[in-house]
């Protein structure tokens, strides 16, 4: 039986939020949470995977108690159960810690087990790290950015789109991917799976001491990295008004903007104006 | 926990799928059987039947939720949906014998076959005695005539509970609801009506010469379809109170964002005070409903008697409804006034919600009679 561990994670679900000056990271508490796009579109890969070889697929999020919402989800959609992370000292990780972090979880939560599909990044943080580093923590062989996924005897052979080339490689399992949301787009929620899943899912919540780490290796205590500052850029848009009857306003537009509505629809309107 | 995430599973399908093509279901008067056919395997047409027969089994406040989320987006799906759901499928839930639920309940939970409630005739309605549709016993059939009007889901629907009595002479104690297949010999949908709003639902009379139905169709005894009507109405009332509650949503959220965006005297219209004062009352509003609504949800969960709360809920819902989308049409000012903005299709839709499922003149009945059998 194939064994597949999945990592989502749960992000705001608006890009407009309120964050903790005093260290950097966004205050999540405050907002609605989902889970992270790309990390439904691996929870999707797993379950098609499923779907065609049969087998099991745990799924593994780390960070508040409410993220438990994240996994009730992932188990309406299809994963068999749910491993919450919880533990205030494991708050404000850093990619590295945060990878650690999940790989003793993994090890504890799913031993033997033979392939781990993360999302390629998050839209909270686009970092894509934590994929890659949790290959080096677990010690297996990893590829990030997949589209195609397609499991052989012990193999997984994967397609993904690199420098505007398609690569396909293989690798022995157990191995890692990350997958992006180009050709796993999710199915819309079970009402039926969800209501199942709160009535009855397994689900367990582990805390640092479960997993005998140290609590100085964890959290933002064992995180190398800091977060100096994090901002909504500004965009400075000048909006220009053009008035006058509806001729006018277009005489105007192309008087001010021949150059670039001529590059638009491929014409030199300045040559075939003097034409 | 659990509402909370049905509310985001049901918001983002609503968002996803329903909110690009809803002004122009309306416009086209549309059913959309394309968001239908992906609403399916979603089991959105059996939202609170048993699993057993197809159902997600949910409880009351999920089912209130998801069809104000629905109705958020599109109050026309979400009628299709409350009166699939509440008083179609529902009615066959409580008081069909098991081989009927087995027959009819899994085509109607999966959605191929859309429900419909036929009580309204030209003399019956907020009178539920008044049906004259009759259905006369002949051997093991009963054979029906008469006319439904304003029937919702008319033009979509697979079966249609009718209601019609077997006694012409005693009316009041020989009410009957049978459950009629579309196929079924004699029963033609009529034209769909060209109504001021839930213009994507096709709202149509329904015709019913010399049909045949099987006895084995008649849900519970002669006799007890006024019973079955109102149990199915209280029901009813909490899903038009939802869709109320989603319209009235809707309107308010469209309503705070443009008074943010619209400038006059060189400020955001949310700068003054009087709109100020119209947005405070409309939050107020929705948020009351919403909780009476929830009440009574959760009334009719710990199974104690509802009817009331149902009532309470659909009352104010709708009322609501109807305030709010009015001010948020006002705030939008000639804009809202334009098809180019969804509140004048807000205001429109809302209107109705005041109307069916019993009147609000009939819901003010149901609570002054639990008050005043209350003792003092």
């Amino acid at each position: 039986m194939l064994k597949m561990v999945v990592c989502i994670k749960q992000v705001p679900m608006v890009s407009e939020l309120p964050w903790d000056p005093a260290t950097g990271t966004l205050q999540r508490d405050l907002a609605e949470g989902m889970i992270n796009p790309a990390c439904r579109s691996a929870l999707e890969a797993a379950i098609r995977i499923k779907a065609a070889k049969g087998g099991e697929i745990a799924a593994i999020t780390m960070g508040p108690p409410m993220a438990e919402e994240v996994l009730r989800e992932a188990i309406a959609l299809g994963a068999d159960r749910g491993v919450l992370l919880t533990d205030p000292k494991m708050a404000g990780a850093d990619t590295a810690v945060t990878s650690f972090t999940l790989a003793r979880a993994i090890e504890k939560v799913s031993p033997g087990f033979d392939l781990v599909l993360c999302g390629a990044s998050t839209s909270d943080s686009e970092t894509a790290q934590v994929g890659p580093q949790l290959a080096e923590e677990l010690a297996i062989p990893g590829v990030a950015y997949v589209d195609e996924i397609e499991i052989q005897d012990g193999t997984v052979r994967v397609q993904r789109i690199s420098d505007h080339f398609l690569e396909t490689l293989e690798m022995d399992l157990p191995g890692l991917i990350t997958v992006t949301t180009g050709l796993h787009a999710p199915h819309h929620v079970p009402l039926g799976g969800l209501q199942a899943a709160f009535d009855k899912a397994d689900i367990v919540s582990l805390a640092a001491e479960d997993l005998g780490l140290d609590p100085e290796r964890i959290g933002l205590k064992g995180s190398a990295t800091r977060i100096i500052n994090v901002y909504s850029p500004t965009a400075a848009k000048k909006n220009l008004v053009l008035t006058g009857a509806p001729k006018r306003v277009v005489e105007q537009l192309f008087e001010r903007f021949d150059d670039k509505i001529g590059g638009a629809i491929g014409k030199d309107l300045k040559t075939d104006k003097r034409a | 926990m659990k509402h909370k995430v049905v509310r985001k599973a049901v918001r983002m399908f609503a968002e996803a799928e329903l909110a690009p093509i809803a002004r122009d279901i309306d416009r086209d008067a549309r059913f959309p059987w394309e968001v239908v056919e992906k609403m399916r395997p979603l089991q959105f047409f059996g939202l609170q039947a048993p699993k057993a027969y197809g159902g997600a089994g949910m409880d009351s406040i999920s089912y209130a939720i998801t069809i104000e989320e629905i109705s958020r987006a599109s109050a026309a799906v979400g009628l299709c949906l409350t009166v699939h759901n509440s008083v179609g499928v529902y009615p066959i839930v409580r008081f069909g014998t098991e081989e009927q639920k087995r027959k009819f309940l899994p085509a109607m939970t999966g959605g191929e076959r859309i429900g419909a409630f036929c009580l309204t005739e030209a003399n019956a309605g907020s009178d539920a005695g008044g049906v004259e549709t009759t259905a006369i016993r002949d051997g093991r059939d009963y054979i029906i005539n008469g006319t439904k009007i304003f029937v919702s889901n008319g033009g979509v629907c697979g079966m249609a509970l009718i209601f019609a009595v077997t006694d012409p002479k005693n009316p009041q104690r020989s009410t009957g609801v049978f459950i009629v297949e579309r196929n079924a010999p004699g029963f033609t949908v009529g034209e769909i009506e060209d109504l001021c709003g839930m213009r994507a639902n096709p709202v149509s009379s329904l015709f019913l010469e010399e049909c045949r139905v099987p006895e084995e169709n008649l849900l519970g005894r002669p006799g007890d379809g006024i019973k079955i009507g109102l149990t199915a109405l209280d029901t009813g009332r909490l899903g038009i109170a939802a869709q109320a509650l989603g319209l009235a949503q809707a309107a308010f959220e469209d309503a705070v964002r443009y008074s943010k965006e619209r400038q006059q005297f060189r400020k955001p219209i949310s700068s003054f005070q009087t709109i100020q004062n119209y947005l405070a009352d409309m939050a107020t509003e929705v948020d009351a409903a919403r909780l009476l609504l929830y009440r009574a949800c959760a009334v009719k969960d710990s199974g104690r008697p509802f009817s009331a709360e149902a009532a309470m809920a659909k009352l104010y819902c709708s009322a609501t409804a109807t305030r709010v989308t009015n001010l948020a049409v006002q705030i939008h000012g000639g804009y809202g006034y334009s098809k180019e903005y969804d509140v004048e299709r807000y205001f429109r839709d809302a209107k109705v919600t005041e109307i069916y499922e019993g009147t609000s003149e009939v819901q003010r009945m149901v609570i002054a009679r639990a008050v005043l059998a209350q003792r003092t």
